[in-house]
């Protein structure tokens, strides 16, 4: 008889993800992995002084490009080609310069959305991620919004859920900086919107209780055909 | 940074009679991470009297005493050597929690009850001494709560974000979390007595460049003690994690944790020529810095030099011979402000990252230099004596204050809230924002406000984001089209030909390239890869897939595929790459990619190759054959005919539980059974798994319904996948298991097992 063959988690997760994000007409796009200063950086205000670029150590390529640290790269090329209101979700794998270990690791999954029209407003980022968090992991998940940082977005928050009894940050999120919407050829006096993105592997990790986040990518079935 | 409740408590006197918790809350409406709590001594560790000790019956290294405090007595299993009748010690009681969130249980110790536990000094975070029990004085009162007597400090570990430098001070925490309370802290103002010789007479100032370095203020203290602190700045500095060096010394780092503002202080003899002056290095300058090492300089670094040499890489780190020791008589003690980027640049160039250099970085308040330099100038008297010489050295001031103007329409248009202007005017007020008409006028410290959606969050943050209603958009279908469904839709079919799915990594190493026989020249290059060996990006997924194959020799057969990116020199491409290798692996492959073609609604070329065989082997494969085959998954996307409305992720309903894997290899056993034909395969299945941790995987690969068996008999077989996740497992262990599961199984399902 034949063996049923498995699809991987990461897949799984986002499919789940992405669905409950398409219920709300959001599109899905795919940028490039190499990606040059201006989409993955100045264009989302994070100007090369400034301490923020710290936030995420880069892989740089003797060509003087890079890989992606974020997909953001794909919300400013998906934006600055359309007019709103625009609605996407964009997955893909990103690249981060750091020690790996059983939490860390150089390459890692994200999802990340955007919305931009008029009259957007933070209540809308809330009832969304509320949305999402509903379908993901059930009707009475509860949700909370911290303040937060980031540079381009303006609130910023961090969003947490009541996981398994304890508050676990799994986004974060805001209004997407006027500077940005600026870069994306879109006028900030006329539109606004909402960003939001999440790490995919560590969403797997916390789902299944895996120990180890670089069996992900080892390739070994016992791993893979367990899911 | 470590944030001690005490020192918040000077600025904001109700902070101190605030439960940890309630702290907790305030920072979290703020928006700052607290990282950890470490909280002072729990009300529940008393101060306990001995009365005897007896040997534990079952244990020769442990002791059963019996302990009093004011009103019970406890029996408590110890393990403690210096322990004696009479002593007075720390007792945790039950429901205590001590550091490391360690709650005291009742419990049972080699098979004696204890009620407790006495404490070492590391237990409660007092020390690092873990060799016995602490034996408190005989003047301690027996019931009392230990932190009566033994001060511990409450610190709070905070992470701040790269917009809030103001964070990284205890004057700026305390601001934002008085704000939250209603309040507003004060600052005493700093009198200084007029006595000394004039600064101007002992010392010259000349700033070279303005933009590089906007303030510089100096002071000079003559005749102090270098020495050692007094107990109470030690224990502080130790507090937030910093060591003591001397008195003069830890007055400035005392500064920097108070106000954010970094200090330095020289010894005024060291200073050639009696002149300061900030200006950039000279190309291949040189500096010893305090921590020993010889830098050296280049023109972008911004330089404090005397008549004859630097004496400090500007707001990073002074030099070792200018620094303030034993034998330092006069002091002067420098306040400046400098640029961030320059003090970033600077940093980064050298490697080298301090207190000071990352305030620098982040922006610290421009207003208080001479606050400061005062504060500390008048503190050092206080600990190391000596006198203020009259006199400030200036250059600079502080700058002009920016102003936003407050649209009070639009910022309740962003929180969709309904807030009066009165409302608004309060929050942004609370926040040391000062109101002239319709202005905000930003205070020197806040270099993240600069727009009015930076305003609009300052609201939103007072007021609270839990009175923010979410707003839900109304189902919609997507706008186009996406090249994501049809990636989707193509896993699926590969699936359901028993393919899974992986992902690997995008680098290649040097022994990739040898063993594919690559070009470096045609590869892209990574600048800092992290490990030296794997610096190139890969052009094709096969490399990765047959490492995967060599990972499972397990298996039989190894189906596996990916779709993931691959970098040309010329151009990035998302590839679909599939291997198979094993039992009927080139039947799984032609035929997945022919109902591809069909599902596609296109015959797209299918090219299967055979990877070559001595190849395999150096990759370390030892099946025999792998076939490959990949693509550009746009090639099969965009040509194919598709119904765009019957696409829908399937997503999946079955519940998974996770097993992990073990380093170690794993064994595998054949069981097949013969079992009533109408029995369900899959309870056998589930009913191995619960036999032992060791069953990582077990699969069914024969399901046979025939009368060669027996009437309304089958056979079904297993694979049996074994591992340890802390050894190797052993044939016996295996066999072990292996009967364990049959005898389960021939009991439970009156089965028969069927001899190989």
């Amino acid at each position: 008889m034949e063996q049923k063959g498995s699809l991987h988690p990461i897949t799984q997760l986002l499919r789940e993800a992405i669905s409950s994000f398409q219920e709300l007409g959001f599109d899905v796009y795919q940028g490039p992995e190499i990606e040059n200063e201006w989409y993955n950086f100045d264009a989302l205000n994070m100007a090369t002084d400034h301490p923020a670029r710290d936030m995420q150590d880069t892989f740089w390529l003797k060509n003087g490009k890079l890989l992606r640290t974020h997909t953001s790269n794909g919300q400013v090329r998906y934006a600055e080609t359309r007019k709103p209101p625009i609605r996407a979700v964009f997955p893909g794998q990103v690249y981060r310069n750091e020690a790996t270990d059983f939490k860390h690791e150089t390459s890692i999954y994200q999802l990340e959305g955007l919305c931009i029209d008029k009259g957007i407003q933070v209540g809308h980022l809330f009832g969304t991620l509320e949305h999402f968090f509903k379908k993901m992991y059930g009707d009475d998940t509860e949700i909370r919004f911290q303040p937060s940082y980031f540079p381009f977005v303006e609130p910023g928050f961090e969003v947490e859920a009541k996981y398994k009894g304890k508050w676990i940050e799994l986004l974060g999120a805001g209004m997407v900086h006027p500077k940005v919407i600026q870069n994306m050829k879109i006028d900030p006096k006329i539109y606004s919107g909402f960003a939001f993105g999440m790490g995919i592997d560590r969403l797997v990790m916390l789902k299944y209780g895996i120990e180890d986040i670089r069996n992900l990518r080892s390739g070994d079935l016992r791993f893979l055909k367990q899911f | 940074m470590r944030i001690l409740k005490s020192w918040l408590t000077d600025y904001v006197k109700s902070i101190g009679s605030m439960s940890n918790s309630s702290i907790a809350d305030l920072f979290r409406r703020a928006g700052i991470e607290v990282e950890s709590v470490e909280s002072g001594i729990d009300d529940n560790v008393v101060v306990a009297e001995i009365l005897s000790v007896d040997k534990h019956p079952n244990a020769d290294r442990l002791s059963l005493a019996d302990v009093k405090d004011n009103s019970t007595t406890y029996k408590i299993v110890c393990g403690a050597p210096n322990i004696k009748k009479g002593q007075k010690v720390p007792l945790a009681k039950i429901g205590a929690i001590l550091p490391g969130e360690f709650q005291i249980k009742k419990s049972t110790i080699r098979g004696v009850e204890s009620e407790g536990m006495l404490c070492a000094a590391d237990e409660l975070g007092l020390g690092e001494d873990h060799s016995g029990i602490i034996v408190l004085p005989k003047d301690y009162e027996v019931g009392q709560p230990l932190n009566k007597y033994i001060k511990k400090e409450t610190v709070f570990d905070i992470s701040i974000t790269p917009n809030r430098g103001d964070w990284l001070s205890h004057i700026g925490v305390a601001r934002e979390l008085a704000a939250f309370t209603g309040q507003q802290i004060r600052r005493e103002p700093i009198v200084i007595q007029k006595m000394g010789n004039d600064i101007q007479s002992l010392l010259s100032l000349e700033v070279l460049n303005e933009s590089a370095c906007p303030q510089y203020f100096a002071r000079i203290i003559q005749n102090v003690k270098v020495g050692s602190s007094p107990e109470w700045l030690v224990k502080r500095l130790e507090a937030c994690g910093v060591r003591s060096v001397n008195n003069v010394v830890d007055i400035t780092n005392y500064i920097l944790l108070d106000t954010g503002h970094p200090l330095h202080a020289f010894d005024y003899a060291k200073i050639e020529g009696k002149k300061i002056i900030v200006r950039f290095a000279n190309t291949d300058e040189e500096i010893v810095t305090l921590d020993g090492l010889n830098r050296t300089l280049i023109e972008k670094d911004l330089v404090i030099a005397d008549s004859k040499h630097p004496i400090a890489l500007a707001g990073i780190m002074g030099s070792k011979d200018s620094e303030v020791d034993g034998s330092t008589v006069d002091i002067v003690l420098e306040a400046a402000v400098f640029n961030p980027k320059g003090i970033r640049s600077s940093a980064k160039t050298h490697k080298l990252q301090s207190d000071a250099s990352y305030r620098f970085e982040r922006g610290i308040d421009d207003s208080d230099t001479e606050y400061v330099l005062n504060q500390a100038a008048k503190m050092i008297t206080e600990v190391a004596g000596g006198s203020i010489a009259s006199g400030i050295l200036r250059f600079g001031q502080s700058p002009a204050k920016k102003s936003v103007k407050i649209d009070y329409d639009q910022i309740n248009s962003i929180l969709g809230s309904n807030l009066s202007r009165e409302n608004i005017r309060h929050y942004l007020k609370s926040l040391y924002l000062e109101l002239k008409d319709d202005l905000a006028i930003i205070p020197l410290w806040r270099h993240d406000l600069s727009i009015l959606e930076d305003l609009a969050e300052e609201v939103g943050r007072m007021n609270g984001y839990d009175k923010i209603t979410p707003i839900y958009f109304t189902k919609a279908t997507p706008p186009a089209y996406s090249q994501y469904y049809t990636e989707e839709l193509i896993k699926d079919v590969l699936v359901k030909f028993g393919f899974s799915e992986t992902v690997s990594y995008p680098y290649l190493s040097d022994n990739d390239i040898l063993l594919l026989q690559l070009k470096k020249e045609n590869l892209l290059e990574l600048s800092n890869p992290l490990q030296e060996e794997y610096k190139y990006l890969r052009v094709s997924l096969i490399p990765g897939l047959i490492k995967a194959v060599a990972k499972n020799p397990a298996f039989d057969p190894v189906l596996l595929f990916e779709i993931s990116h691959v970098y040309m020199k010329s151009r990035e491409t998302v590839n679909l790459g599939i291997v198979a290798a094993g039992k009927k692996a080139k039947e799984a492959i032609e035929k997945s990619l022919s109902s591809l073609q069909s599902i596609l609604g296109y015959e797209f070329e299918v090219t299967i190759k055979e990877f070559p065989r001595e190849e395999l082997h150096r990759f370390k494969v030892k099946k025999p054959v792998v076939y490959t085959f990949e693509c550009d998954i746009s090639a099969l996307i965009e040509k194919a005919r598709l119904d765009d409305n019957k696409l829908k992720l399937s997503l999946s309903k079955h519940k998974i539980t996770y097993r992990p894997i073990s380093k170690y290899p794993m064994m595998t056993r054949d069981l097949a059974f013969i079992v009533d034909k109408k029995l369900d395969s899959d309870l056998i299945t589930e009913e191995i798994y619960t036999v032992s941790d060791m069953v990582n995987r077990v699969e069914l690969f024969d399901e046979f319904v025939s009368d060669k068996f027996g009437v309304n008999k089958k056979n079904v077989a297993y694979h049996i996948f074994l591992q340890d996740t802390s050894k190797t497992l052993t044939d016996q262990e295996a066999d072990h298991v292996v009967r364990k599961i049959v005898k389960l199984i021939e009991n439970k399902y009156q089965a028969e097992l069927r001899k190989a």
